[in-house]
């Protein structure tokens, strides 16, 4: 079915929608609405409103569209890439729709399912799917969210909600929008695949309820949206293909896709997503591991040595390069129990991070394949740190922020002398059998370059994010030049300027580095089909 | 030489919660841990051992069947073998019934040992009890809340530098003899995925009553001169003061009288 009609909802008085009104009050007392992640900060913005409800957010959208004033949508603004600024106009703060509605299971998949509203955070839900507990709907639910909460309290195993974008104070809504991904993407993907179903606010104020697996673009790549009154409009799928590596740059496409997908990952241009549906996924015991290696080659021939490992799932692969390590113990020579971890190892050159599947009680655990794969790249499990208890878990995953921590630290310290200075960091992918050409040119590159820089990240994904650490000025100037040249390069390689972290307002400049103007052309019709005022999140995704 | 260190497992107590209604510790959900504590006093049993070659470190624990899983991470952490003494028949030991236990064990698994090492105290109970009453018990020197340890040339002493109130002091006993560890300066080692294979291939034993040379009067309950009566949550503390209908202005002022009155500024 490519034809789905959106439904009408009476919207609430515009009057009775919770607000703050006007620049300087807004700009004195409310900057944190201000910014995101990005510290990308907005200097225009006329009201802040905060909806309890859909009636409420379509009170905001119709009026705003009447008044012609564009309206930009926050989640938990935990972007990295500016989306939820507003650049002007209005900013629509979900933040009230905090509810988790539903739990239910599909016995047809056998999966459990959580329908939430957009400001449920990431770290809310996976505690109450951890812990069986959902509080709100054992006391404000009916009888029969009782029973299906009973049932899944008394369902075997434990489960958890698979997308983990690092920053668990993320929105629900906010990572379907930016499709957000994470270390496990390597494993169960990105957000798109565990979303089941969204409820959407349009432009005109009426509601869009899409399940997955339901709407389909026709044979001729189109969708058909009608309204309340009955008139239609077409949407037309661009006929790009996607890069063959993760991405969340610009709006997604395929022949025959699912309407679903469309939002997903449309960085709010088409919509605003007040209700999601995903999935829940059963959690087994994991161990993770960090194997340190002499250096970057080495990590590198240890990365392709698990992954064309058979037989061995791996929830993720990360990547500490070389330099990345050097840092890290520097940073542990200055301050040991701030990182919390015993001395790095004298001969650690670069290091690999992964996770697997352990059950520490079962009586012979086999990792043969595991043994072999490290034994194929030149190492030993001997060089590891290995835990499997969660503050085990937990100690391996403060190691890893530590890094962009310390670079961030680094990166404040020399700001001081230059106030226009600022950290480099990429978001570039290319597929599998690019990994190591890409490498090739980042190292050559920034040595050439002489830059200071290091590399960290989501290598499984052939994902790195190559930090790059200015100086000075110059060096400043220099590493944008050199973004700029490997955003090309990963784009010749087949990949992606951006893998996860969206265009938004900051990357702009780069979409244009991977679509064609008239393939741009093509999303914009999109846009235009859905939202003809351009009302929706005016300068992200399109230089303007 | 021949090391035992005792150990217990424990839940991870920062992430244990009180349940407001009943009074009672959420267990759901909370993981079951090594002591820090019990790691720590391992930490020295392999320090001590690499300094003095041929060392066997055997960690025991008492507890259900499922403190193997403390002993799994003992013999990951470097223990050579571990030993479970596990039986209904010690339930609801004190301190004391368990200290006996434990010796009656040691000297069943272990008995030329030359050194016991336990942790300061566990994180639940928080007793410190257990490891002085065994020294007592076996009739040997102790020194608690150790943070360096150093054998003699010889091998046949031991020198603690141990916490106290108002500092350090560095002791000296002879072996054998039973040593608490501090944290002091240890920060938890973290073992190799290869040790975490190997431990599953060291033996790991367990004890019961009828291996230990005690009367039925001497285990759990029974042998128990203390009960638990009653577990309850400390009462919050509430020293908060809220200030209400107050302008901003008239806020500010009451704080900054409360804290020049209180002597804080």
């Amino acid at each position: 079915m490519f034809e789905i009609a959106s439904q009408a909802i009476t919207p609430a008085g515009f009057e009775d929608v919770a607000r703050v009104e006007g620049w300087p009050v807004i700009n004195d007392q409310y900057q944190a609405y201000l910014r995101d992640e990005s510290k990308l900060t907005s200097e225009a913005c006329d009201y802040i409103f905060f909806p309890r409800d859909e009636a409420e957010v379509a009170a905001v959208v119709l009026e705003m569209a009447r008044r012609g004033v564009p309206l930009t949508v926050a989640g938990a603004r935990t972007g990295l890439s500016g989306g939820s600024v507003p650049l002007r106009g209005a900013l629509l703060s979900l933040e009230r729709l905090n509810a988790v509605e539903a739990l239910y299971y599909v016995p047809h998949v056998e999966e459990w399912r959580v329908r939430a509203q957009s400001a449920v955070t990431l770290r809310d839900l996976n505690g109450m799917v951890l812990n069986k507990r959902f509080p709100e709907l054992a006391r404000g639910g009916d009888q029969a969210d009782r029973a299906e909460l009973a049932r899944f309290q008394a369902a075997p195993g434990d489960f958890f909600y698979p997308p983990d974008p690092t920053e668990m104070s993320a929105s629900l809504g906010g990572t379907v929008a930016t499709n957000a991904s994470g270390a496990r993407t390597y494993r169960f993907g990105d957000t798109r695949d565990w979303v089941r179903g969204i409820r959407v606010i349009l432009a005109n104020g009426e509601v869009l309820d899409i399940p997955r697996g339901k709407y389909f673009a026709s044979a001729n790549g189109r969708f058909t949206i009608f309204d309340s009154q009955g008139r239609g409009r077409q949407v037309r799928v661009p006929d790009y293909a996607m890069p063959r590596t993760k991405s969340t740059s610009g709006f997604f496409a395929a022949p025959h896709m699912d309407l679903i997908d469309l939002f997903i990952g449309a960085e709010g241009m088409l919509g605003i997503i007040t209700t999601v549906v995903v999935a829940l996924c059963p959690r087994e015991p994991k161990c993770s591991v960090v194997q340190f290696t002499a250096d970057d080659e080495q990590a590198l021939d240890l990365v392709e040595s698990l992954r064309s490992q058979d037989g061995l799932p791996l929830d993720f692969l990360e990547f500490y390069s070389q330099k990345a390590i050097d840092l890290l113990r520097r940073r542990q020579a200055e301050e040991p129990a701030a990182m919390g971890m015993p001395p790095i190892p004298a001969q650690a050159g670069a290091a690999v991070f992964f996770e697997f599947a352990f059950d520490p009680l079962a009586a012979r655990p086999d990792f043969s394949l595991l043994s072999q794969a490290v034994e194929r790249a030149g190492l030993s499990l001997a060089q590891s740190w290995a835990g499997y208890e969660l503050r085990e878990m937990a100690r391996f995953k403060n190691f890893r922020h530590l890094l962009p921590e310390t670079v961030n630290h680094l990166i404040a310290e020399r700001k001081r002398l230059y106030p226009g200075l600022h950290k480099l960091g990429t978001d570039l992918a290319v597929p599998d059998d690019k990994l190591r050409p890409m490498w090739n040119v980042y190292q050559e590159a920034l040595d050439q370059a002489g830059l200071e820089w290091l590399a960290f990240g989501h290598v499984g994904n052939n994902h790195l994010h190559i930090n790059l650490l200015p100086r000075d000025m110059e060096d400043m100037q220099r590493g944008l030049e050199l973004y700029s040249r490997f955003a090309a390069q990963a784009v010749a390689f087949g990949g992606t300027v951006s893998a996860e972290h969206g265009i938004g307002k900051l990357k702009t400049k780069f979409l244009p580095e991977m679509y064609t103007p008239a393939q741009i052309a093509q999303m914009k019709a999109v846009k235009q089909a859905l939202d003809p005022q351009g009302l929706f999140n005016p300068g992200n995704i399109f230089l303007s | 030489m021949n090391i035992v260190v005792c150990i217990k497992q424990v839940p991870e107590i920062s992430e244990v919660k009180v349940n407001p209604e009943t009074g009672t510790l959420v267990r759901e959900g909370v993981a079951s841990i090594l002591n820090p504590f019990c790691e720590y006093a391992l930490d020295h049993a392999v320090r001590l051992k690499q300094g003095a070659p041929g060392t066997t470190i055997t960690a025991v624990s008492m507890g259900p069947p499922q403190a193997r899983a403390a002993l799994l991470r003992a013999l990951e952490l470097g223990a050579d073998r571990g030993v479970l003494i596990s039986d209904r028949r010690f339930a609801g030991a004190d301190t004391w019934a368990t200290a006996l236990t434990l010796c009656a064990a040691v000297r069943a698994v272990q008995g030329d040992f030359d050194l016991i090492l336990v942790g300061k105290q566990a994180i639940d109970g928080d007793t410190a009890q257990v490891g002085p009453e065994m020294a007592e018990i076996l009739g040997i020197p102790q020194i608690m809340y150790g943070v360096q340890m150093e054998l003699s040339q010889n091998g046949k002493r031991i020198k603690v530098k141990r916490e106290s109130e108002s500092g350090y002091q560095v002791l000296e006993a002879r072996l054998p003899a039973l040593v608490s560890a501090s944290k002091g300066e240890t920060i938890r080692r973290l073992p190799s995925f290869a040790d975490i294979l190997a431990a599953r291939d060291k033996p790991l034993e367990t004890v019961t009553a009828d291996n230990l040379d005690l009367s039925e009067e001497q285990l759990g309950l029974q042998g128990s001169y203390t009960q638990v009566v009653k577990i309850f949550p400390p009462q919050a503390k509430k020293a908060c003061r809220r200030l209400e209908g107050l302008s901003s202005q008239q806020a500010g002022a009451e704080i900054a009288s409360f804290l020049r009155n209180g002597h804080f500024i």
